[in-house]
C-alpha cells in the first residue's frame, strides 16, 4: 500500500482498536479498492482472519473476509454534469463524463491530437464541401443495436435540424446534406466550403448516440438524462447534483482501449478544498481541476501527484480597438512591451504557463511561433511617446474568480509603470457575460482580460470567433472589436480548402498579422492540472480543459 | 384555534403571491441573459435566436411572468433552463436531503445549545458560564466555509471516521450536520442562558427553592419551561434560515441539496427554478413561524389565539 506509516497505524488504531497490529493493517486495507491483480481480496484477507481470534477482543464484522469489492474509480469535479447528450452538451463539465460513453467518427487523444475512432479514415474533397467517412465494421452501441452509416446519417440528421432544439445546432447546422453511400461509407456535403469540417467531426459534441436510443426519447432532455453511445463504459444511474455511474461495455470493439476498471463514479463537488480533502482522504481517486493556488497542499504528499497537461487555452487581453487610444498599434504593442509575463505566470499560476508567440496555442493544429514582446519598459515608453498618449484612465474588465482577480490586480499595477490609470472591475460570470456580449454602440468595454480554448483543436475555432469582423458583439467573442480585412481573408482562405498545407500557410500568415497589430496583450498559455492519486494511472485533463478519463486504472 | 390555524394558512397566499412578484422582478433585474447562458461562449447567434424562443425570452416582461403564474396556479412551476427538467422534478430531488440535513443540525444545535445555555445560567459567573459563553462566540464567529474544512481536514482526511464529502448514509451527515448547526447552537446557548437567568431571578423560583425542592425540579420543571418562549423562537427562526442557508455548508460538503442547487441556479440564470425554490422557502419559514406561534400557547396558557 502507498499509505504512510503513521497514517495507516492511527488510522488503524482508531477503526479497529483491539485487533491485533497486523490483522489491522490488512483490515484497513481492503475497503480501498485495492488492485493488486495478482491476489484477490480475498486471499489477502485470510491471514486477517486466521489471526483475529488470537486479539483480545474479536471484532467479528471486521474479521470476516469482505465480499470482492468491484474495481471502481471515483471522481471529483468542479461542476455537476447538465446533460449527457454529446449533442446538445455545450461545458466541459458534461464532455468528460461523456466521453466515456460516446465517441465521434474522429476523436482527440489526451494532447488533442486527432485520432480515428469509429471512422477508419476519410477523405475531403479539394474544394472543402463533401467529406466521406469510411466506418469501422463490428461495432455495437450499447443496447445491442449495430453501428453504420444510417446511425451516422441519424446523428447528423438530427442535430442540424432545428426542431430538436439541440444545443449544439449551430456548429454543425453547415452541413446541408448527409448520405448513405454504403452500409460502412456515409457522406457529408456542407452547404459553403468548409475547411475545418474534420475537425468540427472530433468536437465532443460529435460524439454518435444510438439512434434506437434517441428515437425513443423523443425530445433530447429525455435521452441526455439516459445515454446510450459506443463507448467502453456504459450508463448506469445518473443523480443530479449527486452522483453518475457508469460500468464497463464488455461488447466493446476495441479492447487495447477497453475499460480497465469495473465503474466510474463521477461527483460534482464545487469546492476545490473539498476535492482536494477528497484525494487525501482516499475518498476520490482523480479530482478535477486543482487550482493553482492549491498545488502546494498536494506536492510532497506520497499519495497524490498532480497530473499537468499543456492546454490550448491563451490567455490574453482584448483591448477595444475602435476606441482610444487602442486605435493606434504603437499603444496596442507598448502595453504588450510593458507587461511582465513570466512574473506574472510565477506568482498567480504558480509557474504552470508560458508566454504565447501566438494568438493559437502550440496544441492547436495550425499554430505558428510567430514572435514574443518581451517586458520592455524602455520600448514601452517610446511607442507611448511617439503615439503622444500618456496618463490614460481607463477600465480592465475581469471574472469574479479569485485567479482572474490576482491578474487583473497583477495587469494593473504593471500598467501603471507606463502611466496608464487602470481601474479593475470583476464582474459574476453571467453578469460579465452579458456585459461583454453587448453590441458595440452599447458595449462599454476597454480592456478585458479573458481566455479561450478552441474545442474544435483547429486554428479557425481560435481565431475566427476571437478576431474576425463577423465575430462582434454579440455574433461572437471578438471583444477587442478588431476589424482587419487583411486578416479576415486569410481566415476566409483557410475555410476554402481541405489541404492541410495550405490551410496552414494562411492560418500563419493570420498569425503573423495579429502578433504585429496586436489586438490583445498576448498573455499565456497554461498548464491545466488535475489531483490523481498514486494508485492509479491513465487520467488527465485534456488540453481543451475535458477530463480525459477513459484510460484511467488502478496501477 | 382551529379557526387561527385556518386564517394564517390562508395569509400565506397574499404573502406567496408578493413574494413571486418581488422574485420575479428582482430576477430580470439581474444583469445577464439565461439565454447564453444555456448557450455557452462559442454559441452561434442562430444557437441564441432558438434557444430564446425555447425559453419564452422573447415575449415581453409581463406576458412571461403571467404565462409563469398562469402555470404555477395549474401546479406547473415551469423547466429548468440548464437540465430541462421540470423544476419540480428538480427541486423533488433535493428536498429530502436538505430537510434531512436540517433537521440532523437543528438536533444538534438545540442539544449543545440548550446545554450549554443550562450549564451557564446555573453556574453563572464560574469557570463553566465564562467558557460556554466564549465557546458560543467562537461558534457564532466562525465562518462555516472554515468550520467544514476544519473539520473534513481532521475527521475525514486524518482521522478516517467521516466520509469527506456526499450523501449515503448516516455518517455522511455528522460533519455538514455539526458544521451547520454550530452557529445555531451558539445563537441558542446563549438566548437560553439569558432568559434563564431572568426566570431564576423571580420570586416564585425563590418559593420554590425555599420550600426545600430539589435545585434539579426548579430548574427543570419550574424555570426552564418559562425559560423556554424566547428560545422556541430562536430555534423556529434558525430552523428556517438552516433550511434557505445550507447554501456553504452544502457547498463545501458536497452535498446534493436545495441550497446548493440555489446557487447554482442563480449562476447560470435558471429563472424558473431560482423562482421555485424561493417560493418553496417562503412558505416553510411561514409554516414555521405558525408552528413556532402554536407552540407559544401551549408552553404558557395566557396565551390564546381564539378571536385574534
Amino acid at each position: 500500500m502507498a499509505n504512510s506509516p503513521t497514517r495507516l497505524s492511527r488510522r488503524s488504531f482508531l477503526r479497529l482498536a483491539g485487533l491485533s497490529a497486523g490483522a489491522a493493517a490488512l483490515a484497513a486495507c481492503a475497503p480501498a479498492a485495492t488492485p493488486a491483480p495478482a491476489a484477490p481480496p480475498a486471499a489477502t484477507q485470510a491471514p486477517a482472519a486466521t489471526q483475529a481470534p488470537a486479539a483480545t477482543k474479536p471484532a467479528a464484522p471486521t474479521a470476516a473476509p469482505p465480499p470482492a469489492q468491484p474495481k471502481q474509480i471515483v471522481v471529483a469535479q468542479y461542476a455537476d454534469v447538465v446533460s449527457l447528450d454529446p449533442q446538445d452538451t455545450n461545458d466541459n463539465a458534461s464532455y468528460g463524463p461523456e466521453k466515456l460513453m460516446f465517441e465521434g467518427l474522429v476523436g482527440f487523444n489526451e494532447k488533442m491530437e486527432m485520432v480515428p475512432q469509429l471512422a477508419e479514415r476519410w477523405e475531403a474533397s479539394a474544394d472543402a464541401t463533401t467529406f466521406t467517412f469510411y466506418l469501422r465494421k463490428g461495432v455495437k452501441f450499447h443496447d445491442g443495436t449495430p453501428f453504420n452509416a444510417e446511425a451516422v446519417k441519424y446523428n447528423f440528421d438530427r442535430v442540424t435540424n432545428p426542431d430538436n432544439k439541440l444545443k449544439r445546432y449551430g456548429l454543425y447546422k453547415i452541413i446541408a446534406k448527409t448520405e448513405v453511400v454504403n452500409e460502412y461509407t456515409v457522406k457529408f456535403t456542407t452547404s459553403e466550403p468548409f475547411g475545418a469540417m474534420i475537425a468540427t467531426f472530433a468536437h465532443p459534441a460529435g460524439g454518435i448516440v444510438s439512434p434506437a436510443a434517441a428515437k425513443q426519447g423523443a425530445e433530447a432532455p429525455a435521452f441526455g438524462k439516459k445515454p446510450v453511445g459506443t463507448g467502453p463504459y456504459k450508463f448506469v444511474e445518473w443523480v443530479p447534483g449527486d452522483h453518475l455511474t457508469v460500468e464497463k461495455f464488455a461488447d466493446y470493439w476495441n479492447p487495447d482501449q477497453g475499460a480497465k476498471v469495473d465503474r466510474f463514479i463521477i461527483k460534482p463537488v464545487p469546492e476545490a478544498g473539498t476535492r482536494i480533502n477528497m484525494l487525501l482522504a482516499g475518498d476520490a481517486q482523480f479530482i478535477n481541476t486543482v487550482p493553482y493556488a492549491q498545488v502546494k497542499q498536494l506536492k510532497g504528499n506520497p499519495n497524490v501527484a498532480i497530473a499537468e497537461n499543456e492546454a490550448i487555452y491563451t490567455f490574453w487581453v482584448a483591448m477595444n480597438t475602435q476606441k482610444e487610444p487602442f486605435k493606434d498599434k504603437r499603444v496596442r504593442q507598448a502595453l504588450n512591451y510593458a507587461i511582465d509575463k513570466q512574473a506574472i505566470i510565477d506568482s498567480v499560476l504558480a509557474g504552470y504557463g508560458k508566454p504565447v508567440d501566438s494568438p493559437l496555442a502550440p496544441r492547436v493544429w495550425g499554430y505558428k511561433s510567430v514572435k514574443t514582446y518581451p517586458y520592455d519598459l524602455k520600448k514601452a515608453k517610446e511607442l507611448l511617446a511617439q503615439a503622444g498618449v500618456s496618463g490614460f484612465k481607463t477600465t480592465l474588465w475581469a471574472a469574479e474568480s479569485t485567479e482572474a482577480k490576482q491578474v487583473a490586480v497583477a495587469l494593473q499595477a504593471q500598467l501603471k509603470e507606463v502611466g496608464f490609470d487602470v481601474e479593475v472591475v470583476t464582474m459574476e460570470a453571467a453578469t460579465l457575460s452579458a456585459e461583454r456580449f453587448k453590441k458595440f454602440e452599447e458595449n462599454k468595454s476597454m480592456m478585458n482580460y479573458a481566455g479561450w480554448s478552441p474545442s474544435t483543436g483547429d486554428a479557425d475555432w481560435g481565431l475566427r470567433p476571437l478576431l474576425a469582423k463577423e465575430s462582434w458583439p454579440p455574433a461572437s467573442f471578438n471583444l477587442a472589436f478588431w476589424d482587419n480585412p487583411e486578416f479576415d481573408a486569410q481566415i476566409k482562405a483557410g475555410l476554402q480548402t481541405a489541404d492541410p498545407e495550405k490551410r496552414k500557410a494562411a492560418y500563419a500568415k493570420a498569425q503573423e498579422i495579429v502578433m504585429e497589430e496586436a489586438p490583445w496583450i498576448f498573455l499565456w498559455v497554461n498548464q491545466v492540472l488535475g489531483g490523481i492519486s498514486t494508485k492509479c494511472e491513465g487520467m488527465v485533463i485534456q488540453p481543451d480543459g475535458i477530463a480525459y478519463l477513459r484510460t484511467g486504472r488502478y496501477k | 384555534m382551529f379557526g387561527y390555524f385556518v386564517r394564517r394558512v390562508v395569509a400565506l397566499i397574499p404573502t406567496l403571491f408578493g413574494v413571486s412578484v418581488a422574485v420575479f422582478l428582482l430576477l430580470h433585474l439581474v444583469p445577464g441573459d439565461p439565454a447564453r447562458m444555456v448557450a455557452g461562449l462559442d454559441a452561434t447567434e442562430a444557437d441564441l435566436v432558438l434557444i430564446r424562443q425555447d425559453l419564452g425570452l422573447d415575449k415581453s416582461l409581463p406576458e412571461q411572468y403571467l404565462t409563469w403564474l398562469n402555470n404555477l396556479l395549474h401546479g406547473n412551476m415551469g423547466k429548468s433552463t440548464r437540465s430541462r427538467n421540470p423544476v419540480t422534478y428538480e427541486i423533488g430531488l433535493r428536498m429530502p436531503a436538505t430537510w434531512q440535513l436540517t433537521a440532523v443540525s437543528i438536533t444538534i444545535a438545540v442539544v449543545i445549545g440548550m446545554v450549554t445555555g443550562i450549564v451557564a445560567a446555573t453556574r453563572r459567573n464560574s469557570v463553566w458560564d465564562y467558557g460556554s459563553m466564549v465557546a458560543a462566540l467562537l461558534g457564532i464567529c466562525t465562518p462555516s466555509f472554515w468550520l467544514g474544512l476544519m473539520l473534513m481536514l481532521i475527521f475525514a482526511v486524518q482521522l478516517h471516521w467521516f466520509p469527506t464529502s456526499g450523501r449515503g448514509d448516516w455518517r455522511h451527515l455528522v460533519l455538514p450536520g455539526f458544521t451547520l448547526g454550530a452557529g445555531a447552537a451558539a445563537i441558542i446557548a446563549r438566548v437560553t442562558r439569558s432568559s434563564l437567568l431572568e426566570v431564576l431571578n423571580q420570586d416564585y423560583i425563590r418559593t420554590a427553592t425555599a420550600k426545600g425542592l430539589r435545585p434539579a425540579t426548579v430548574i427543570y420543571r419550574h424555570a426552564l419551561k418559562n425559560a423556554l418562549i424566547p428560545v422556541v423562537t430562536v430555534v423556529g427562526l434558525e430552523f428556517g434560515y438552516l433550511l434557505a442557508g445550507a447554501v456553504i455548508t452544502e457547498t463545501v460538503f458536497a452535498y446534493p441539496g436545495i441550497g446548493r442547487l440555489l446557487v447554482d441556479s442563480i449562476g447560470f440564470r435558471d429563472f424558473p427554478v431560482v423562482q421555485g425554490i424561493l417560493l418553496i422557502l417562503a412558505t416553510q419559514f411561514v409554516l414555521i413561524n405558525l408552528v413556532v406561534d402554536l407552540i407559544y400557547a401551549w408552553l404558557d396558557p395566557r396565551i390564546h389565539y381564539g378571536n385574534a
